[in-house]
């Protein structure tokens, strides 16, 4: 429903914390705006203030240094994907990326509201869980670093308390070069949220699964060892997840779906 | 009209030509009612029904009317119209009781957007909710309840419809043909399935939106997004006891319909607003969720087909029914299940025949005409079975069905006996099976299977469609001849997108041997100018009002002549004309230019003779006949269009997963006026066709609500889901009643798509499909021989991501 609610768009950092800080429950952070408005128009938010979380210096910044990549939390899908450094660095993340809606919404939506949402059909976290990923959540009392092993909470939940905001992605330096593959089945070739998604990491004989739309909440395996056969590997990957019954698909396909890709990643990525 | 001209002949038929709203609409400067703006307008928000079935106990909208800029609210109490094409059984507000999840149950017209959603949400409604039908099936148990208790009470079109009072049958359509039982007592095989496919959305572009002023004296103006201005105006008086001449429709560009605009929309509930706001004009434009629920959708569809074959391949008999699902209301459903009643076996020859085509009421949004007009869903079923059917009895599919195709001398289901110039189904499957080196891999695709691990099928379905309309359908078209000698078209059949126009340009042009720079085919339409026609529907635009523009251009000529025959003092027998001038043909060198007539020709003197030069051409559908409502016999058809589409697709066994590597559709148009225009339909119809066939459909919970009403949860296909290779030919078997020959193909690319690609699937797997669309869960599940899901109507609505439905809280 269309209504009208307060828009702020803080200039720096500090003023962002401080405005969540004062608006506590009323407020909502927009970014790329790509769920935010879909579901002020369906009714299921009616924020009384939306802060623009794009505005403050520094928000949109894309950057490569001693701690690996960093990314604000304007920093949008496209942003990433027109990186060279990053596609070098890190593919696995840009294949995630890739398969993430369409162009047009890839322009708009940002990596760091892909996560914050905390959808289970996340194309970002799958990617953030292998590479070891931290959250840099900052609020007006301070900072504090989660790994996003430990963001995601629940369907649609995270760690984020109230007044705080996630102000940087930090993907580590160690995992760059780290190879891997994202399959993600669909309805249609063309942009759809996933019916699952499966991605697998190797480094330095570590292997990793990070599997979306297959549980409450993106699900990291790291229990899959190389000495494993694929079998075996993708019973491990099973044993984490909680596929349910929707209308893109049944527990029973997904469960499938997601034993058939675990098995074809651990034999092909290398 | 068919006149036998070798295409050599012609300068502009069968040639190349441009759409003349091409500049207009790839700027973006051609206006459509959703651009359109009017002074003092007013715009509207609807207070819509969250149960499938529910009594309306009370409605407040005390509040909602004090409310700022709030100009009406109006609710179902306060009006007491009745609309309905064939069975009239509509309110333009629900009344007593809502019959489907998103039915509007009262609607607000305010100064801004903005006021009347606030407004709307003001309103408060209290229901008793009562249980639902939902399933088409289960709405014909005996103890199911009601959603019209009253059809024995509503008017209805009685030559042509058998609604059933005390039932939820909108509708009984019969055909019986020679003699079942003993068809298949002499059959070696009988083959019985049962075949189904749930409700799709058309998804135009533009969604449905009307400007409706309301003015003094009762006198209705109307601009709204729709196919056909006449029918709108028709049903809009008849619903309101209206004089005709008192209400204008007009309708500018359309942003696409097929058939979602078919007949009268949003229209009738904008005019209650603006009569209630005093005559302000009111604008309603659907949402897209609002277009998948409160606007009608394609019905759902199960058919079972019974078929008896001989030791020879060749069917004796087929028992056939077909259960529509007409949603709450009737709208064009009754009439698909007529016109699919009589088309039922698809383009075949079957000696008895016996069928009973059903319309069932249920509690979901209604169903109308979509592109097809039950064909796409009817032709999933029969052939999908022609294919079964021929790997049950050990024939090659194919060759089973060019036995038992319809050929000259053959009887259609009515008694209609085919000619050499009805068409050429055989040459169009044949030339489909070719174009895919239909029987065997190439060495090429042998050698993709082993390097992909995906296996390649490949499949043939044939298709026919006649137009569905009443038999003495009617159009005019009327010339007017400009100052300079140019040419004005009148016409009122629609072009919403088609591309009609550009073939009726090139048909005037043609017929008055005008260059076709000086024709101008008019885009907006109004019923206060242009000439009558029925409606914009059934792919029969071309061949009647080509027709009618053949006959406007030679009235055109004769007018022309007839002054020319005064200026030059001569007989109209010895003139003859080019592009700009009417001369004696022995002596080409006295004439007298189009230009000096056009308006009145002036004598030296300065008295005048003639007058404006106008042509006028009436057409009116000819040989046609009802149907018997006991037997089915009778001549509905103008023409039947056949066709054929071969499909290769590739299917990974493990997941279900596919992909469509080619697509050949093959139509015999009698002529393809327009090439391009032909090219144009082949293709878009039959992605619309894919798309059906791959993901679309309504998914319900077992409360009615509809889960899927957005394109987050109801794809269509993308540019991304093109196959990888598209060939288009056409087969030109004149049709003699068709303009130069030509038929109309339509709605046909999209009709048989979906067996296509079952077919060849099946080919590819033994995948043995029998419900529509085939999601790659469907594919493996087949594949697998698992029991197939049926969550159309869903037990588990729990969603993962977005469409939880105990997160909604639409209204």
């Amino acid at each position: 429903m269309v209504y009208e609610f307060r828009y702020l768009a803080p200039k720096t950092a500090a003023e962002l914390a401080a405005t969540l800080d004062d608006v506590k429950s009323d407020g909502k952070l927009l970014a790329g705006g790509t769920d935010l408005i879909p579901n002020i128009r369906n009714g299921m938010l009616k924020p009384r203030v939306v802060v623009d979380i794009k505005k403050y210096e520094g928000a949109g910044r894309l950057a490569f240094g001693s701690d690996g990549l960093t990314m604000g939390p304007a920093v949008t899908i496209n942003d990433l994907l027109r990186s060279k450094d990053a596609r070098e660095r890190y593919p696995v993340l840009c294949s995630c990326a890739h398969e993430l809606a369409s162009h047009q919404i890839r322009n708009r939506a940002t990596v760091a509201g892909n996560v914050v949402n905390a959808s289970p059909c996340s194309d970002m976290a799958p990617a953030l869980l292998c590479l070891g990923a931290r959250a840099v959540l900052r609020s007006a009392t301070g900072e504090r670093v989660v790994p996003f092993s430990q963001f995601f909470a629940g369907v649609k939940k995270t760690v984020l308390a109230q007044g705080e905001f996630l102000s940087m992605i930090v993907v580590p330096a160690e995992s760059a070069g780290t190879s891997g593959n994202y399959l993600k089945l669909k309805r249609i070739a063309g942009h759809d949220l996933g019916i699952v998604g499966v991605l697998m990491t190797r480094q330095d004989g570590r292997i990793r699964f990070g599997v979306s739309s297959a549980a409450p909440t993106p699900v990291l395996v790291d229990t899959v060892s190389e000495k494993d056969d694929p079998d075996e590997a993708a019973r491990k990957v099973l044993a984490a997840v909680l596929p349910i019954s929707d209308v893109r698909g049944t527990k029973e396909y997904r469960e499938h779906m997601i034993g058939v890709y675990a098995r074809r990643l651990f034999t092909e990525v290398k | 009209m068919f006149d036998d001209i070798d295409a050599s002949e012609l300068s502009y038929v069968g040639k190349k030509a441009d759409r003349p709203d091409m500049l207009e609409k790839l700027t973006g400067e051609a206006v459509f009612v959703s651009d359109m703006e009017m002074p003092g307008m007013l715009h509207v928000q609807l207070k819509k029904s969250p149960y499938a079935r529910a009594r309306i106990k009370r409605i407040d909208a005390v509040k909602a009317a004090a409310m700022p800029g709030v100009r009406a609210v109006v609710t179902g109490d306060e009006l007491d119209y009745h609309i309905g094409l064939y069975i009239v059984d509509k309110y333009i507000l629900a009344k007593g009781e809502v019959r489907h999840y998103g039915e509007a149950v009262a609607a607000v017209a305010a100064e801004t957007l903005e006021q009347a959603r606030a407004a709307a949400e003001a309103i408060r409604v209290d229901y008793e909710p009562l249980t639902p039908v939902l399933h088409h099936m289960d709405a014909l148990k005996p103890d199911a309840p009601l959603v019209h208790p009253d059809l024995g009470t509503y008017s209805y079109i009685q030559a042509v419809f058998t609604p059933k009072p005390g039932t939820n049958i909108a509708n009984h359509t019969k055909l019986r043909k020679g003699d079942v039982d003993k068809g298949f007592e002499e059959s070696s095989f009988i083959v019985e399935r049962e075949y189904s496919c749930p409700s799709v959305q058309h998804v135009p572009m533009e969604t449905h939106v009307a400007i409706v002023q309301w003015g003094r004296g009762d006198k209705v103006s109307i601009w709204t997004s729709a196919q056909s201005p006449f029918t709108v105006r028709n049903l809009f008086c008849h619903a309101f006891g209206l004089p005709h001449i008192n209400v204008r429709v007009q309708v500018p560009y359309v942003g696409g319909g097929f058939g979602g605009k078919a007949g009268i929309g949003v229209e009738p509930l904008c005019a209650v607003l603006s009569r209630k706001a005093g005559g302000k004009p009111v604008k309603f434009q659907a949402s897209r969720e609002e277009e998948f629920s409160l606007l009608p959708c394609r019905s759902a569809l199960t058919y079972r087909i019974k078929t008896g074959v001989s030791s020879e391949g060749k069917i004796l008999a087929q028992h056939m029914t077909m259960y529509w699902d007409s949603g709450a209301y009737a709208d064009y459903a009754v009439n698909v299940t007529r016109a699919s009643g009589y088309s039922a076996s698809g383009p075949y020859e079957i000696p008895n025949a016996w069928i009973d085509a059903y319309t069932i009421y249920t509690n979901k949004p209604y169903g109308t005409a979509y592109r097809g007009f039950g064909h796409v869903e009817f032709h999933w079923a029969i052939e999908r079975h022609m294919e079964l059917v021929a790997s049950a009895i050990g024939m090659d599919p194919l060759a089973f069905r060019i036995k038992n195709a319809l050929k000259p001398g053959s009887i259609t289901l009515t008694g209609e006996r085919i000619l050499p110039s009805t068409g050429n189904v055989v040459k169009c499957i044949e030339e489909a099976a070719r174009r895919i080196n239909y029987g065997r891999l190439t060495d090429e695709e042998k050698a993709r299977e082993r390097k992909t691990g995906w296996k390649i099928g490949k499949g043939v379905a044939a298709l026919q469609k006649a137009p569905a309309m009443p038999s003495y359908t009617a159009t005019a078209v009327v010339l007017k001849m400009n100052e300079d000698g140019s040419v004005l078209v009148n016409l009122s059949l629609t072009d919403y997108g088609q591309g009609t126009y550009a073939s009726i340009r090139q048909i005037v042009a043609e017929r008055l041997g005008f260059s076709i720079e000086k024709i101008k085919v008019a885009f907006e339409n109004d019923t206060d100018r242009d000439p009558y026609d029925w409606q914009t529907v059934a792919s029969k635009g071309l061949l009647m009002s080509g027709n009618a523009a053949i006959l406007a251009a030679e009235d055109m000529l004769k007018n022309a002549y007839a002054v020319a025959a005064e200026v030059l003092h001569a007989n109209p027998r010895d003139l003859g004309h080019d592009a700009d001038r009417v001369f004696l043909k022995h002596h080409p060198d006295h004439g007298v230019a189009f230009a000096a007539m056009a308006v009145g020709y002036a004598l030296p003197n300065g008295s005048g003779i003639g007058g404006p030069i106008i042509g006028v051409g009436r057409y009116i559908a000819q040989g046609l006949s009802n149907l018997n409502k006991e037997t089915g016999e009778g001549n509905p058809a103008l023409d039947w269009t056949f066709g054929a589409h071969g499909m290769i697709v590739e299917v990974n066994e493990e997941t279900g997963e596919y992909r469509v590597l080619k697509v050949a559709s093959i139509y015999d148009v009698g002529r393809a006026v327009n090439p391009d225009i032909v090219r144009g339909q082949a293709i878009g119809g039959m992605i619309q066709g894919l798309g059906t066939a791959i993901c679309e459909g309504y998914i319900y919970d077992q409360q009615g609500r509809l889960l899927n009403p957005s394109f987050t949860d109801n794809k269509i296909p993308t540019a991304k889901d093109l196959p990888l290779e598209i060939e288009c030919a056409v087969v030109e078997t004149p049709q003699i009643d068709g303009p130069y020959g030509a038929r109309g193909v339509g709605e046909h690319s999209m009709i048989s798509v979906a067996p296509a690609l079952g077919n060849a699937i099946q080919k590819a797997t033994g995948a043995e499909l029998m419900h529509m669309p085939m999601r790659f869960e469907d594919v493996w599940r087949a594949i697998g021989k698992k029991e197939p899901v049926d969550n159309w109507i869903t037990k588990s609505p729990v969603g993962s991501c977005r469409s939880a439905p105990e997160l909604r809280k639409r209204d």
